[in-house]
């Protein structure tokens, strides 16, 4: 293995990184956002509405984001919708991921038991204050989990961008293979960036579960 | 005497093709306590759960203080289910204990009896504060108001669930089951709660299969069984003189369970 390549191309690897960390963030956060969104809709929307949703859901979580990814790109200008590389790739990240998101709030609300939300019923409670008091806290919490798990695949699946070049890291290890004709050094190098995002992502999500934990249950401590 | 708290009449109601209500005719004056007996799938609980409208009925009438609940008053043609604004505002006149609590885990048991105080009443949080500490200390639990429900014993958070929904200042009280999710230990200690309440004149309706606080507190109470009413009247008729076989089976099976 040649360090000295990897020397040499670590500031392009390093701004690799930190573009992939920048899309990953802003379409992790649309996502989360959206899907949130989309799980409020199933729970509260009308019938017409829950409908639209559900194909929504069904489209971008049964199709390749690659897929996704080209026809936001390529096709975007046809319908008036011109973006940059990155902008095309936060965009589809969030689209793509708020599906899951969606589908993971859902299950979230589904979990708090029912007998609290009558118990709120039966005092009189808006659905709005219900909603907000009773049925997010536990949702949420029970959200967690699943939501910092697609986050950490969602951190892998940026490597797409570079199909529609997004300077991220997968293309410049790409760009640098080429360059120097060091296969193996490119991908030692995705390797351990990648590793490190997932693992100081899962660890901050640990710490977060475990906030969210004390803060709902306060139970078998 | 004016009308009945509770005034139920000739309430119908199915689930699919199963009927569970077949007619259910029963009133509550108030200050009365009516204990509701009978073996388990009579339609008890779903009685119970009409009363306040968590489930709907098919047919037939329920009026709290002779406002009907549920539906719009017509004069003839089918009926419109209430808003929902205006079930809400029935519904803050009714406090219900459940089985299982349904305490909200994420807040205090104090933040369980201010919360409906706040939100529903209005209450400022100092307010809803200071009513909550004094109905958690009519409950006997004064000491626990900063423990959450997962730390406390099941009859502890029955009796905040009975706080709660008296901080509210309800004209009657539903009761579905109060101590059947309880170990044997702590039934007591909520029905000595239940017997207060009672003595200070509270409108309750009670769903129970505890026939010694029936008998002892109940001013009547009623056998439901395939989803009618079978027998009702003062505790020691209907538990020692009714004539219906289906009571005096029911009892006799009680009786042979608990006899050691």
């Amino acid at each position: 293995m040649s360090f000295d390549v990897l020397w040499r191309y670590a500031p392009s690897l390093a701004s690799g990184f930190g573009v992939t960390v920048f899309c990953w963030g802003a379409g992790g956060a649309l996502g989360v956002v959206l899907g949130f969104l989309i799980a409020l809709g199933f729970r509260a929307g009308a019938a017409p509405l829950r409908w639209a949703l559900r194909v929504f859901v069904e489209v971008f979580r049964g199709t390749p984001f690659l897929m996704q990814l080209f026809l936001l790109y390529a096709g975007g200008p046809a319908i008036g919708l011109r973006l940059s590389a990155t902008q095309a790739g936060i965009l589809g990240l969030g689209v793509y991921s708020s599906s899951y998101f969606a589908e993971i709030f859902r299950a979230g609300f589904a979990a708090v038991p029912q007998g609290q939300v009558e118990a709120a019923m039966s005092v009189g409670m808006t659905r709005f204050d219900t909603l907000k008091r009773v049925i997010l806290p536990s949702a949420l919490v029970a959200a967690l989990p699943p939501i910092v798990n697609t986050l950490i695949v969602l951190s892998k699946e940026t490597v797409v961008l570079s199909i529609i070049t997004v300077p991220e890291l997968m293309y410049q290890a790409q760009t640098m293979a080429a360059e120097t004709f060091t296969a193996f050094e490119a991908i030692f190098a995705l390797a351990v960036f990648y590793w490190l995002l997932v693992e100081v992502v899962s660890r901050l999500g640990r710490r977060l579960e475990l906030m969210a934990t004390r803060f709902l249950s306060h139970e078998a401590l | 005497m004016g009308a009945p708290v509770i005034e139920i009449r000739d309430v119908k109601k199915a689930f699919g093709a199963h009927a569970v209500l077949r007619g259910v005719d029963l009133d509550v004056a108030k200050s009365e306590v009516v204990c509701v007996i009978g073996p388990s799938g009579s339609g008890k609980s779903t009685l119970l759960r009409c009363v306040n409208f968590l489930e709907s009925y098919d047919s037939g009438s329920i009026r709290i203080e002779g406002k009907l609940i549920g539906y719009e008053e017509t004069q003839g043609g089918p009926r419109r289910p209430m808003s929902t604004r205006k079930l809400r505002e029935m519904r803050r006149e009714i406090g219900m204990v459940f089985q299982h609590f349904n305490l909200w885990p994420h807040m205090s048991a104090l933040g369980n009896v201010a919360e409906p105080l706040e939100r529903v009443r209005g209450l400022s949080a100092a307010e809803a504060g200071e009513r909550g500490r004094a109905m958690l200390k009519r409950v006997g639990l004064a000491d626990k108001a900063e423990a959450y429900p997962g730390r406390l014993s099941g009859g502890q958070q029955q009796r905040v669930a009975i706080a709660r929904a008296l901080a509210m200042q309800p004209r009657l009280m539903l009761f579905d089951e109060p101590t059947s999710a309880l170990d044997p230990e702590l039934v007591g200690e909520v029905l000595e709660v239940m017997r207060n309440l009672a003595g200070d004149g509270m409108t309750m309706l009670i769903v129970t299969h505890e026939m010694g606080f029936a008998a002892h507190v109940a001013t009547r109470i009623a056998f439901i069984d395939g989803g009618r009413v079978i027998d009702v009247g003062e505790p020691r008729k209907v538990l020692h003189e009714s004539r219906e076989p289906r009571v005096r089976q029911f009892l006799q099976t009680y009786h042979d369970r608990n006899a050691f």
